[in-house]
């Protein structure tokens, strides 16, 4: 257990250290004009991180949920301006249908597929992170009950650009009997198909960007200095800086909560209650970092400023904390036999 | 300093399911007759019987050795206990405090003598204890307290004003901090006693609350000896020596837990009056969804604290988060209910949400204020 803890920390603290060297600013602007990054993809796929949830047979690190969940948050801390962590989930999804994993960059469309007769997709990804800058892409399609995870190359899909306010280039896409390239039941995955992991990604990543928006806030109050004193001696500072390190705390616990229920299976519950909590924490951490640094907080010079649409961003994708918490909720007061605490203790 | 906060995750272990069941069956009984008013005083309810029936199961002192009347189990089974008569809002307070604080100081710092002399009382439920650190003239700035303690042959005697402590009238014992050496600077200087509440020279003044019941005593001491052996620890290290175990009183589930009578009442209510719309759905969502979180940092605290580590600055921001959570609740069941200011007596969810309305300002003020907590957070993060 401590040993496979040990490799997870390894991981993503080398990560994290060819990340803070990399991502920059202009990292922002490139990713924002519609550019990708392929050298830093290059070198982290080359670090096998896309493969790290793939069994070792399969060509993978066998790492669990619980030993990645550091690592995708820190792609949050860093905002990787590539699709990271929804190529590792496309990559888990396959290999655990027992399908090979493609070399390159795969979008995740989250809403269910028709499965032709004649073999092809067909039906809209509404809204689609990296579809026109990924070489594949994977999604759930059935007809009744059976679910197959299904690989397909985005250039074979019709891709209309979305504006977001992440502006990670995104996209509306249309499937009109695209071709399978391959595809397997997936029993593993339940009635949200990969919904509640790509959730369960968002709300590390947001658990990340809060811990970054705290440290910007502390360095930046630390240093600015007004009515001749750093502004970070002003307990109303202070205050908001604590209240912000508290939403920063609940995320970070939903992003461990999320991969723990991940790892047991049981991933739509942890999705309703993670993803409730960290979109709550989002919109939060945002207003409270933005107040703390005045109007310089909103330039696109300024880092706060990409920190927070894509905190934005992440609260309302794969299910905002609205449309969790209301499902949650249902299931709550809607199952027979409900016992409230028994199931938040058992 | 990438993430300054641990949450990794910590789950009880399986074999303790079997004790929670226990606990859980005594409570189904127990419980038949507690009335919503005294449920949602959960902690800080009273009741000696009770109490000594907790100790009759070994549920009290669960962690302390067997030659202190302990039982030697672990701090996990000790948290199952916990959660689950926190759960039903059970009535800890005559045993509470000597479990949690005085208990565990005393295994700490105390002689031989006194962990002898009251260990085991306070393992059997039988004797009480109160903490005596607020004053008139010193709440927030605690280590600012007058009340003194002057050596005299063969003891002290104590003079001054503690006040805000909880059930002082029907406690058997105090531990107070008094000033022993007003020549010390602030946080020196300081000492724990433990006194005897019969002594004479001791007044209790019950404080009448928004409860319109009084759960808070002003306590005077006026020329009170106590015997050199009362002394707790080290002469001049009180300071050091109460608030050592904060980490451990501000991650515990009663730092959270205090409104989930109501939470459940109100689950209840809605489910069965058939009101829950979309946003009666959400809210109830993000209740729920906020309650399991806070034990998911509860219990990493916890286990990080069994493991040796003290994760001081989580605990501060648990209770932070706890807090809010706990006084959101009488707000929420007047979000989603429409109910009157009325008590109707004995319908438990209008008791629950009287009680809980009117103690709720007291949750973020006992155990170290928000803005206090805040404080600390802050400059645990290196604001200077």
């Amino acid at each position: 257990m401590m040993n496979d803890a040990n490799v997870g920390e390894m991981l993503a603290d080398s990560v994290g250290r060819l990340l803070s060297d990399e991502v920059t600013r202009d990292s922002m602007l490139r990713l924002e004009a519609g550019e990708l990054d392929i050298e830093l993809w290059q070198s982290l796929e080359g670090m096998g991180l896309v493969m790290a949830l793939v069994p070792e047979h399969a060509g993978g690190s066998s790492m669990s949920w619980g030993d990645v969940e550091l690592l995708l948050r820190v792609l949050g801390r860093h905002l990787v301006p590539l699709p990271l962590g929804e190529s590792m989930i496309a990559a888990h999804a396959l290999a655990e249908a027992g399908l090979e994993v493609p070399s390159g960059m795969v979008a995740i469309v989250e809403e269910k597929l028709t499965l032709d007769a004649g073999a092809g997709l067909s039906g809209v990804g509404l809204s689609v992170p990296w579809a026109s800058h990924a070489e594949y892409g994977i999604a759930i399609a059935g007809s009744g009950k059976e679910n197959y995870i299904c690989l397909f190359r985005m250039d074979e899909t019709a891709r209309e650009v979305q504006e977001t306010f992440g502006r990670i280039p995104t996209a509306r896409v249309r499937f009109g009997n695209v071709p399978i390239l391959a595809q397997a039941s997936a029993p593993a995955l339940g009635e949200l198909g990969l919904l509640p992991r790509v959730a369960a990604l968002r709300v590390a990543q947001i658990a990340g960007a809060l811990a970054g928006v705290l440290e910007l806030c502390i360095e930046y109050a630390n240093l600015r200095v007004q009515f001749g004193k750093p502004i970070g001696k002003f307990q109303a500072i202070q205050q908001m800086i604590a209240e912000l390190a508290a939403e920063t705390a609940a995320a970070q616990s939903a992003a461990a909560f999320a991969c723990q229920q991940l790892e047991a299976r049981d991933d739509i519950r942890g999705a309703m209650v993670a993803k409730t909590r960290a979109g709550q924490a989002a919109g939060r951490g945002a207003r409270i970092a933005h107040q703390v640094f005045g109007a310089i907080g909103v330039t696109d010079e300024h880092m706060l400023h990409y920190f927070t649409r894509r905190l934005w961003q992440w609260r309302s994708e794969a299910g905002s904390e609205h449309w969790w918490s209301e499902r949650l909720g249902r299931h709550i007061l809607g199952t027979d036999g409900f016992l409230l605490w028994e199931s938040i203790a058992d | 300093m990438s993430f300054p906060f641990d949450f990794r995750p910590f789950e009880i272990p399986a074999e303790f399911d079997a004790l929670r069941q226990e606990v859980r069956a005594f409570l189904r009984d127990a419980s038949s007759e507690w009335t919503g008013w005294k449920i949602g005083q959960s902690w800080t309810g009273f009741n000696r019987e009770f109490s000594k029936e907790v100790g009759r199961r070994g549920w009290i002192g669960m962690t302390w050795p067997k030659q202190y009347g302990g039982h030697e189990r672990s701090q996990m089974e000790r948290y199952v206990v916990l959660e689950e008569m926190l759960a039903v809002g059970a009535p800890v307070g005559a045993h509470w405090i000597a479990d949690r604080q005085s208990g565990p100081l005393l295994l700490r710092l105390g002689t031989q003598a006194q962990r002898e002399r009251f260990l085991p009382g306070c393992a059997r439920g039988e004797l009480a204890f109160c903490i005596g650190l607020s004053e008139p003239d010193a709440g927030s700035d605690l280590a600012s307290l007058r009340s003194r303690a002057s050596r005299v042959e063969h003891g002290w005697r104590l003079n001054g004003r503690k006040i805000w402590t909880t059930n002082a009238q029907d406690c058997d014992l105090m531990i107070g901090l008094f000033r022993s050496d007003p020549s010390a600077q602030k946080h020196g200087g300081l000492s724990q006693f433990l006194i005897d509440m019969r002594s004479s020279g001791i007044d209790v003044r019950p404080i009448r609350d928004l409860t319109g019941e009084a759960h808070f005593n002003e306590v005077t001491f006026d020329d009170v000896f106590v015997p050199d052996d009362m002394l707790v620890g080290i002469e001049g290290d009180g300071w050091s020596q109460a608030t050592a175990e904060l980490t451990f009183e501000r991650s515990q589930p009663d730092r959270y837990m205090s409104a989930f009578p109501l939470f459940c009442t109100l689950v209840g209510t809605v489910r069965d009056s058939a009101v829950a719309d979309r946003l009666a759905c959400r809210r109830i969502g993000e209740t729920y969804a906020e309650l399991v979180l806070l034990r998911q940092m509860s219990l990493s605290i916890a286990g990080r604290l069994a493991a040796g580590q003290s994760p001081a600055h989580e605990a501060v921001l648990l209770k932070d988060l706890g807090n809010t959570h706990e006084q959101g609740m009488p707000d929420l069941v007047r979000e989603l209910l429409d109910v009157p200011a009325t008590i109707d007596r004995p319908y438990k969810l209008s008791e629950l949400q009287a009680i809980l309305t009117e103690i709720s300002p007291m949750f973020s003020l006992r155990g170290g204020s928000r803005e206090i907590l805040r404080g600390i957070t802050a400059k645990g993060l290196g604001l200077r």
